[in-house]
This record gives C-alpha cells, structure tokens and sequence, in this order.
C-alpha cells in the first residue's frame, strides 16, 4: 500500500535514481500523460487519457537517419529509462499487442523493443468505466495485468500496488520503505472494486467475430458502412493498438511516422494501381486488420474497447455497432 | 529482457551505381548494377532468386524492387527499374548517373522454391517487366555450377513490342544455348519483328509445355495472369506447383507498416512469392 500522500515521495525517488516520470497531469482538456517535472501536479482524477500512450513506444515521429556528406549518420537507439505512471489495463493491454509486432518477430524493430526495455508500465485499475469502454467484450477487465508490470488499484487515500512482472516485483522492492503491507480490509477493498468496476462496462457481443468476418470479405455491408466515413483517419490516430506507418525523407533525413489504412494514398502504387481505392475497401481494411487477420497472425483481437475511436470520430461512427452490424 | 538486436533492419547500406543500361524503347526502364561501397555489407547481403530489396535515393525516399542478378553473380546486384511520371522514388533514380551512391535495404521476403524445383521440368512465364525477378532464377540455373540440377527448361516471355523487350543480349545468348528452350512473343511487331506474334497466355497454349514432374513460374501484369491461370491448369499442372510473384506498395519491407497486406498475408514477408494454391486461399483475390 502507498498512501496517495506519500506518492510525491516515492516518485521523486524513482526520479532521483535516473528515470522520467510520465503520470497523469491535470491539463485544460482534460488530464494527460505527461512527463512530470515537479512532483506536484499528479491527479488521479481521470478517466483514461485523452491520447493513447503508444507514443511512448512509438513516437508519431521519429528520426532515422541523417544523411550528410553521403554518409548515413543513425540517430542514437533511445535509452531512457521511463516510468510510465497511470496507464489503464485497456492501454497497457495494447502494450503486449504492440510486441507481437515490432519485437515477437524475425525482424526486430529496435526502436521500439529499446524503449520496452527501458520503461516499467505502472497501470492504474478503473474504478469508473466510461460509457464508451466496452473492455470485457474484446478480452480485457478493467483490472486487467497483461502488458504491465505494476497494476495499481486506487482505494481512496491509498493505492494498492500489485506485481504484474518480475520487472515490475524487482523494480517495487527498491522502494519497499514507501510501502505498508496491506491488511485484509486492504485486499477485500480492491477485490470489491474489481466486481463493482467489471459490472459496470458495456457489454457488446462480438462472439466468434473472427469466424464470422471471413464470410464478410465480399459483403455489401461494407459499403454502407463507409457512406459516412470521412476517411479522416482520426480513429487510427487515438487506437492504441493502431500501429501503421510509413518510412519518409525529408531533404537530409529519413523519418518514420504514423500513416494509416483510411486514407487513400496509403496503399497507392506508383502506377496508379491502388488495391483500396475506396473507403469501402479501407474500412474492410482496418475492421477486418483489427478482428481477423490479426486473430489469425497472433491469436488476438487488436482492440482493447477502450473506446477513443467511438469518442473521437466526427461522424459518430461506432465500432461497437459497425462490427455487429457486420457480423449480423 | 530481450537480446539487443544487432542490426537495424531500416538502415540501408550504401552501393555505388556502377553501370546504368537503358532496357526499351520508351527509356523509361533502366537496369542498374550497383556494387556495395562496403565489402562487410556485401557479404551480409545473402539473397535468393525471387526476393526483393528496399531501394533508397536519399531525399527522394525508398521503394521495393525485385533482385534482377543471380545470387551467383558475385560482387553486383541489379535492379530493372521503371519510372512512373508519378513515382518520386524511380524518377529520382532515372536521374541518377554512374558513380552516384544510393542506398539497399534487404534482402527482403520469400524466395522462389529453387530447391524444390531441381530434377523437375521447369517452365518459367513471363509478361512485360515482371520478368525481372525470372531473369535472375534464369540465370541462377542456366549457370554451369547450376543447370545439371534441373532438367528441361522452357522459357515463353512476352512484351508489348519488341522495342520493349528486356535483356535482349542475354535472350539471344538463351536462344543460342541448345539446353534451354524460349520462345518470345511481342503483342505487336514492327516492320523488322521476324519474331512471334500474340499475347502470353495464347502462346502457353500454344506451345503447351507439359506437367509431367514440372513446376511453373509466373510472373506478369494482372491481365496476363488472369488469362494465364485457364491455360496452365488444363496443361495440368497443378495449383501447388504454379508459382508467381505478387507486388504491392510498401514502406517497411519486413511486414510491420501494414500496407501490403492481402488478408492477413503480408506480400513483403509471408511473399511475395505465392503458389497458386496458396492465392486461392486468401480472403481477397489479388
């Protein structure tokens, strides 16, 4: 157990051995992950972020190389270590997801797998679901461990950490002087959280989605659906789980930086040909990416519901009700 | 937690343009033999016939492009390449000249299934500048060290016109060899084409190589493989051994930027070479 009062302690001692913090800071839109300069300004009053924290991991822009006197020049593999503070289960479920992709592979993506290894992943357990959450339909609790190494469980003057690692249990004994041992209140305390929190989601039945998707491939649901898109690609901007993206150069440097499959130059060939010319196809795309294919490649829904999509898009579009619609 | 990486897979190595050779008569494909600036990079660089390689051109950007040499061409690498008037990459690399440096990243994806087609009968089916990819695995079998591992080989490449015939030094040297059979066909010739007329898929028919213990590969535009599947199934071979090449825009090459993706199939690592079996059971059909 650390008592909230004691939290400004603990975090400038995690400072004090080398690492940046990034917590939860009350901001004017709202409360947002960001790196904490003074110990003060934390708040735990939020529902998840505004942003997903995949930028953490995977900057919407990174530097790759310079290229000057016809010489590559790298840039440095980033080497911080980092204390991501705050995260929801839903977006440190998207953490695990994210390491099929760019480490679980044969082709190892080392900017990302760097800055993995160099960051510890506190989440923080939801006690107050959003109405657009829905992460128990895709697999996830809102007391969810995968893809964090501390799971914290906010109890009202304490928060009560859990060991989700043996990262998360190596990097907590380090700091054991900041922590009681909770007694049994403590314990049922969180236990009656998780029941009373898991209750409250949303339920959206998207059983056997994966199966049912394959009959969908050439559906003229599609098309309906993607009458109201905009093709915006905002929905691909706030997904965690959203990882698309494109090697650039500008003038010296070669850049990468996020792309997404909504919009139409993604998959334009040089010849013209595009093999999804319309948002009918790009829309199949992304559901299909999400609830098929990648069930198929890795065994899991790339969706955590954590609902920013169904928040942020301006035509109101609804994954939630999209996939049922499609999966009838 | 894991082990360091110890290359980075998006960092091209430098080779210089040693040779640039105008193929058609559009000029608008080149052919570039490149020879890595760094001997450590070159012998990293291990490929087979059938896989692709991230061209760079520095300010310009980067674009997937087929090997066109044999992995037993020692010391070069070479690349047919066409310019698109909208393609940013190619037309900076037809701007280029002999001696610039530009940039490789690769090998990437699968290969042709060279093993599995020693002691077999191979037909190989070529349209326009999709023979790239064939010319390399032509020339890796024709090779001495090379060409008493396969049996008969039969080559039916085709162009628009003869002036857009690729490697047209190399096919005369085929035609003259007496272990290799080619047949070249132009959709249309000139006063002086003494050659074949007509377009690939009727000439398959027409010179019907059988199926007997062969394997065929084919690589062309969309229109010719679709006329040219019919034909080569009632030659009777069968959809595991017709092999061809899929292309798709792409960006990583190592199947993580999500853009070439048919079904859950990523065309730059699960291919792009695909059987025609393998084709019939994607979602989508390319």
């Amino acid at each position: 157990m650390l008592k909230k009062a004691d939290i400004n302690k603990f975090i400038a001692a995690v400072m004090n051995n080398g690492y940046k913090v990034f917590g939860p800071v009350k901001q004017e839109d709202g409360v947002s992950l960001s790196e904490l300069k003074t110990t003060d300004d934390i708040s735990f009053d939020y529902f998840n972020f505004i942003l997903p924290p995949k930028r953490h991991f995977f900057p919407w822009s990174e530097l790759l190389y310079k290229y000057k006197d016809k010489t590559i020049h790298e840039a440095p593999l980033p080497e911080d270590k980092t204390i991501l503070l705050g995260i929801r289960p839903c977006d440190a479920r998207s953490f695990s997801f994210l390491d099929n992709v760019f480490i679980d592979d044969k082709a190892v993506d080392p900017y990302y797998q760097n800055r993995r290894d160099n960051t510890i992943v506190i989440s923080l357990a939801c006690n107050q679901p959003l109405p657009s959450c829905f992460c128990t339909s895709v697999g996830g609790t809102p007391a969810g461990k995968e893809g964090t190494d501390i799971l914290a469980y906010d109890t009202g003057d304490s928060l009560f950490f859990e060991e989700c690692s043996e990262r998360g249990s190596s990097f907590l004994k380090l700091y054991s002087k900041f922590f009681s041992t909770p007694d049994q209140a403590d314990v049922q305390a969180v236990k009656d959280f998780i029941a009373k929190a898991e209750k409250q989601v949303l339920s959206v039945n998207i059983k056997n989605a994966a199966e049912k998707l394959k009959e969908k491939f050439y559906d003229s649901v599609w098309d309906k659906l993607s009458f109201r898109c905009l093709s915006c690609g905002v929905c691909t901007f706030f997904c965690p789980t959203c990882y698309c993206f494109g090697l650039y150069d500008e003038r010296d440097r070669r850049i990468r930086v996020h792309d997404a499959c909504m919009y139409k130059g993604f998959t334009l060939e040089a010849s013209g040909h595009n093999p999804r010319p319309t948002q009918s196809e790009r829309m199949r795309q992304r559901i299909m990416h999400k609830f098929l294919y990648t069930v198929e490649n890795f065994g899991k829904i790339f969706c955590v519901g954590c609902g920013r999509c169904v928040t942020a898009c301006p035509v109101n579009m609804d994954i939630r009700e999209n996939i049922v619609e499609v999966i009838g | 937690m894991s082990t360091k990486p110890l290359e980075n897979p998006y960092i091209p190595k430098p080779v210089t343009i040693e040779k640039i050779t105008i193929e058609n008569e559009a000029k608008d494909l080149k052919s570039f033999r490149l020879r890595f600036v760094n001997k450590e990079d070159e012998k990293a660089f291990t490929y087979k016939c059938g896989q692709f390689a991230m061209i760079s051109v520095a300010g310009a950007g980067e674009c997937p492009i087929g090997i066109a040499s044999s992995p037993l061409d020692e010391g070069i690498l070479e690349f047919t390449i066409k310019r698109y008037p909208t393609g940013v990459v190619t037309t900076a690399l037809h701007n280029l000249e002999e001696g610039d440096i530009i940039g490789v990243r690769g090998p990437c994806g699968n290969s042709y299934p060279m093993a599995g087609m020693e002691n077999k009968n191979v037909v190989i089916v070529g349209g326009g500048f999709a023979f790239t990819t064939l010319r390399s695995t032509i020339r890796y079998m024709l090779h001495e060290k090379n060409r008493s591992k396969f049996k008969n080989i039969t080559i039916i490449y085709g162009a628009r016109s003869p002036g857009e015939l690729l490697y047209k030094q190399e096919l005369e040297e085929w035609e003259k060899r007496n272990d290799v059979e080619i047949f070249i066909t132009v959709d249309k010739g000139d006063e002086n084409w003494k050659g074949r007329e007509g377009f690939v898929p009727a000439v398959v028919k027409q010179v019907a190589p059988g199926s007997e213990n062969a394997i065929i590969l084919i690589c062309g535009p969309p229109i010719m493989l679709k006329f040219t599947w019919p034909p080569v199934l009632e030659l009777g071979f069968t959809p595991d051994n017709i092999i061809t090449s899929l292309e798709r825009r792409m960006s990583c090459g190592i199947g993580k930027c999500g853009r070439c993706n048919i079904g859950a199939m990523y065309v730059c690592k699960h291919g792009p070479v695909l059987s025609y079996e393998q084709i019939q059971e994607l979602s989508e059909r390319p």
